[in-house]
């Protein structure tokens, strides 16, 4: 059988349709979850809308890519396998990385070459799964311990831990911020458009009695750094 | 159920039962499994380089999100891109702080938001592939989807870099003299070491506030 013929089958679209949609549904009970415990912390009902408007707005134009990546993925290993991956856990460097570690093991040295067959393909799919899910493993054995630790170090020093976080999260900041700083051209000038309108958009938010505004702040600056980058292109 | 650790565990184990079953499902159908040497060399290179990059992916992230938000973002990924983003955003605007328990709620509610958006927006893509594949891969809009992570990082940098000056001097200098030796002296893509870098760099400049903070430079009412 032709691999591809496989990796659309019928039968893949199913098993893949049943994981997204288990995914969907936890997203449900952890939302409701979530709620639930907002209103016994008696946080309001104005901040829970301005945060589902804010993630929600905000998480429509980073997903596109992914449909990118699907783009790229679905010549080699059909449609529904690379949906489900990009869909949960894995993203796209991650997936097509363990997509050809699993090819290349098999001898293949390149995904989607001809001598691609069902087994490569097979062995593909089972390094995709078995290779990556080790932050769920980690999640299920040490999150509870993890976490009282972190409970525990806020009660003895809630500013230390403040600081800790804050600059964990500088960290990663930093390492998005910082290459297109030294790289120059075309990322360089998106990062500083997008850091302009968000200065700019963030300031009118304030200012003006716009509330809506405020929430959408960060996802009209980033969308006003790609639209530049389109024009500045052409 | 109430507890959150339970909710994660209960539904984490699910999630590995299901993930494994797919290709199991897939495997026994069409009679095709793997030879036992080859996947046992393709899993031990994918654990080689994944098993750390996860570990330390995970002690930096679960602080900054709670742990109702990990549980969620650890089953649907891309969490420097997405998640992370949209839950520190959110709990910006909230006025709450992470690792508080008001924290842990935005974070989640964020988290479970932005996942679902994703799988729509995914799906939408998934069912709408062939018509979007020339207005998506056109080389007009190209320059948008490569420069995305500048658009959204230079957005977040400039309302927290500015928020907490004195925390980004050492992460964002060390960056820059880190990617400027990858870019200029080694001549290698950055792209490709930039998830190995968040955890180093999460330790250096965790370490500097820490170092500042002792002195006295940083202060508590810069953090607060």
């Amino acid at each position: 059988m032709n691999p591809l013929t496989l990796a659309n089958a019928g039968i893949v679209y199913i098993v893949c349709a049943v994981v997204v949609l288990y995914v969907f549904i936890l997203c449900i009970i952890y939302l409701r979850h979530g709620l639930q415990r907002a209103k016994e912390l008696g946080i309001s009902r104005e901040t829970i809308r301005s945060t589902i408007r804010s993630s929600a707005g905000f998480s429509i134009a980073p997903s596109i890519p992914i449909i990118l990546a699907l783009m790229a993925m679905m010549g080699v290993l059909g449609i529904p396998f690379p949906w489900m991956r990009l869909s949960i856990i894995g993203s796209f460097q991650y997936e097509l990385m363990t997509a050809n570690i699993g090819a290349s093991a098999m001898g293949v040295s390149q995904l989607g070459s001809s001598q691609m067959t069902p087994q490569v393909l097979s062995n593909a799919f089972w390094v995709m799964t078995l290779g990556i899910p080790w932050g769920m493993l980690l999640a299920i054995f040490t999150m509870r311990k993890f976490s009282t630790g972190l409970d525990k170090a806020r009660k003895k020093d809630a500013t230390k831990l403040t600081l800790i976080i804050t600059a964990l999260y500088f960290g990663m900041l930093s390492v998005f911020v910082g290459p297109p700083l030294v790289q120059g051209g075309l990322p360089l000038y998106t990062l500083l458009v997008s850091a302009a309108m968000f200065l700019l958009l963030n300031a009118l938010a304030k200012k003006s009695k716009i509330g809506w505004l405020s929430d959408y702040v960060f996802t009209f600056s980033m969308l006003g750094g790609m639209v530049f980058s389109v024009l500045f292109s052409l | 159920m109430k507890d959150i650790h339970s909710l994660g565990v209960k539904s984490l184990t699910g999630m590995l039962v299901l993930m494994i079953s797919a290709p199991l499902v897939i495997s026994l159908y069409f009679n095709i499994f793997p030879p036992v040497g080859p996947f046992l060399s393709g899993f031990l290179q994918a654990a080689m380089i994944y098993l750390p990059i996860a570990v330390a992916e995970y002690f930096t992230f679960v602080p900054i999100l709670g742990p109702g938000g990990s549980y969620l973002a650890f089953v649907t990924g891309n969490l420097t891109n997405l998640k992370i983003p949209a839950a520190v955003v959110a709990m910006d605007q909230a006025g709450v702080k992470s690792g508080t328990e008001e924290g842990a709620v935005i974070a989640q509610i964020s988290v479970a938001i932005s996942s679902m958006v994703t799988i729509l927006v995914v799906l939408i893509g998934m069912l709408l592939i062939l018509p979007l594949q020339p207005l998506l891969s056109s080389p007009v809009l190209a320059p948008a989807f490569e420069n995305i992570l500048p658009a959204l990082f230079g957005a977040l940098g400039a309302h927290f870099f500015s928020q907490h000056r004195k925390l980004a001097v050492v992460p964002l200098l060390s960056t820059m003299i880190l990617a400027a030796t990858v870019i200029y002296v080694f001549k290698l893509n950055f792209q490709s070491i930039q998830g190995v870098l968040i955890p180093v760099l999460g330790l250096i400049s965790v370490a500097s506030a820490l170092y500042f903070y002792r002195i006295g430079w940083i202060k508590k009412e810069d953090i607060e």
